[in-house]
């Protein structure tokens, strides 16, 4: 009992960890500091959304033992698991990109050298970290560090509480001439950056390497609904600390030093470090998810050994699409674009796929030959539906959007 | 029966160019206010160094994050081209010394660091300004 409690305070620090990246950081602090209050509805939509996808996918892999990518491959065919795992390649190696961008610019606010030099030595620590590390570590190491996240909360107080006057932007957000836009963009971005389709087959697998059985049903739904939801308060005290601070000073967070100031009004010196070490945390752990989650994809849709567990030689090909996907990384990365606007053109290009990686969704988890009495209930579907619904409205104007702002 | 579809999309299309301009900004009103936000975010971050609320390595950091963001504006401005072509003369008299200020930020007690200061905020109000005309 004590042990499955453990596990469950592990699951939620997880969950925590790997809801917050540089998506979701730059996308809250560009909200909040051009909205105010106005897009903390979508970070609440977007978590429930999560929520109920994280608990779905926990529930078919404990139950099935299968993963995800496993069961897209078997039940619909392996021409139709392409589909997917293409447009996982092409926008998580952005996203890889801009997390060891962040990561980058969090020992550059340490040590004032640029992040451009830090940037091959990061992909390097992030490749040894995947290699060798055994999946215990990759999951909680970063994981409890993020918890520092929640310094952001102690931020707001810090600086007196929400101001009276920005209360009333929660429901009518003050727009600019010419930023609706922007505003939708921002909206997509947000979307795209929460529901991470490398947090779900990242998830999935995990749920395989710690062998969850329909026992784990009670740690999948609490981990799922504390754990997203401890995230997305991180997330959403983000974006009322880049209202709070950055708003009033005309600052619109285009750029990670820019967001770092939102903590240093109301710490100092002490603020501006904790604001780096978040980075540095939730960046490493969403890096090590992003890298793992395509191995972990293209290994379980090839038909290969895989594992982190495993020793390098017994699963040899899933470590080396690891170092190849990382490699691609590295070379997006060189180019030199801010890893903040990385991260928001990678949400986007995440929104944009979306209704191609959640789709087979709704059919697996009404499939009682994976998941005998376990399938979703009525509630269940019609929140998926409505999920996907979603889904292909976002993925609809999210490329159209990206190109009237110039990405925001 | 096509004549009425043709009717709506030219409609759509009528509508959607009467409301472009509240929809969404020009190239032009972007990048100033993209620069007037870098050029402010540079202001306080001199300010917070030199208050001790953050390094002076740290502000360093930050600031070639703003060097790299603001490379460039001057030709992106000029070649987008403002409605008012003394707007456009002001902004690029004014991003020369503020760059140079991005570029060599007064991070110790050894220099004016207020005269930098005075210099990006002249530069982040008149783009600020420009992006919201």
């Amino acid at each position: 009992m004590k042990k499955q409690w453990l596990s469950i305070a592990l699951g939620i620090v997880t969950a925590t960890g790997g809801f917050l990246d540089a998506g979701t950081i730059a996308t809250a602090g560009e909200a909040g500091a051009k909205f105010g209050l106005g897009l903390i509805w979508v970070i609440l939509v977007a978590t429930i959304a999560i929520i109920l996808l994280v608990e779905m996918i926990g529930r078919f892999t404990a139950v099935s033992k299968k993963t995800y990518a496993e069961a897209i491959r078997e039940d619909f065919g392996f021409r139709f698991y392409l589909l997917p795992l293409s447009s996982e390649l092409i926008a998580e190696s952005l996203m890889l990109a801009a997390e060891l961008g962040g990561i980058s610019i969090a020992l550059s606010l340490f040590t004032g050298i640029s992040w451009h030099i830090f940037f091959p030595f990061v992909a390097l620590f992030i490749w040894i970290l995947a290699w060798r590390a055994p999946f215990d570590l990759i999951e909680n190491g970063p994981a409890l560090l993020g918890l520092v996240t929640l310094s952001f909360l102690a931020g707001i107080i810090a600086l007196g509480g929400i101001p009276a006057p920005l209360i009333p932007t929660l429901w009518h957000p003050s727009f600019q001439q010419g930023t609706v836009a922007e505003y939708l963009y921002l909206s997509a971005a947000i979307f795209g950056s929460t529901i991470s389709p490398y947090l779900l087959y990242f998830y999935s697998s995990g749920a395989r390497e710690e062998h969850w059985s329909g026992a784990s049903l009670l740690l999948n739904r609490v981990t799922a609904i504390v754990g997203m939801g401890f995230g997305s308060m991180g997330s959403i005290s983000l974006v009322v600390l880049a209202a709070i601070v950055l708003q009033p000073l005309n600052i619109s967070s285009n750029t990670l030093g820019e967001l770092g100031l939102v903590m240093a009004k109301p710490f100092g010196i002490v603020g501006s470090f904790l604001f780096a070490l978040v980075l540095f945390a939730t960046c490493t752990g969403a890096a090590l998810e992003v890298v793992l989650a395509i191995s972990y994809n293209i290994a379980q849709g090839f038909g290969w050994e895989w594992g982190e567990n495993k020793k390098p030689i017994e699963a040899a090909r899933f470590n080396l699409v690891m170092t190849i996907f990382l490699l691609i990384a590295v070379v997006i990365g060189l180019i030199g674009i801010d890893p903040l606007q990385l991260a928001l053109f990678a949400s986007t290009v995440i929104a944009l796929f979306l209704p191609i990686s959640l789709s087979p969704f709704l059919i697996l988890m009404n499939d009682p030959e994976y998941l005998g009495n376990k399938t979703n209930g009525r509630f269940t579907n019609i929140a998926m539906i409505g999920i996907l619904v979603l889904a292909f409205l976002v993925a609809i104007i999210s490329l159209p959007l990206a190109i009237i702002t110039g990405g925001g | 029966m096509w004549q009425k579809i043709g009717m709506v999309l030219v409609l759509l299309v009528l509508f959607s160019l009467s409301t472009a301009c509240t929809f969404t900004e020009t190239a032009f009103t972007r990048t100033a206010n993209n620069a007037g936000s870098a050029f402010a975010a540079a202001e306080v971050t001199l300010t917070y160094a030199h208050e001790g609320k953050i390094t002076y390595s740290y502000a360093a950091s930050s600031v070639v994050i703003f060097q790299s963001e603001l490379s460039g504006t001057d030709q992106t401005l000029a070649a987008q081209g403002a409605a008012n072509i003394h707007t456009l003369q002001r902004l690029l008299a004014l991003f020369s010394p503020a760059i140079q200020v991005i570029d060599a930020p007064c991070l110790s007690n050894m220099c004016n660091w207020r005269k930098q200061r005075e210099i990006l905020n002249r530069a982040s109000q008149a783009f600020l300004q420009a992006g919201s005309s």
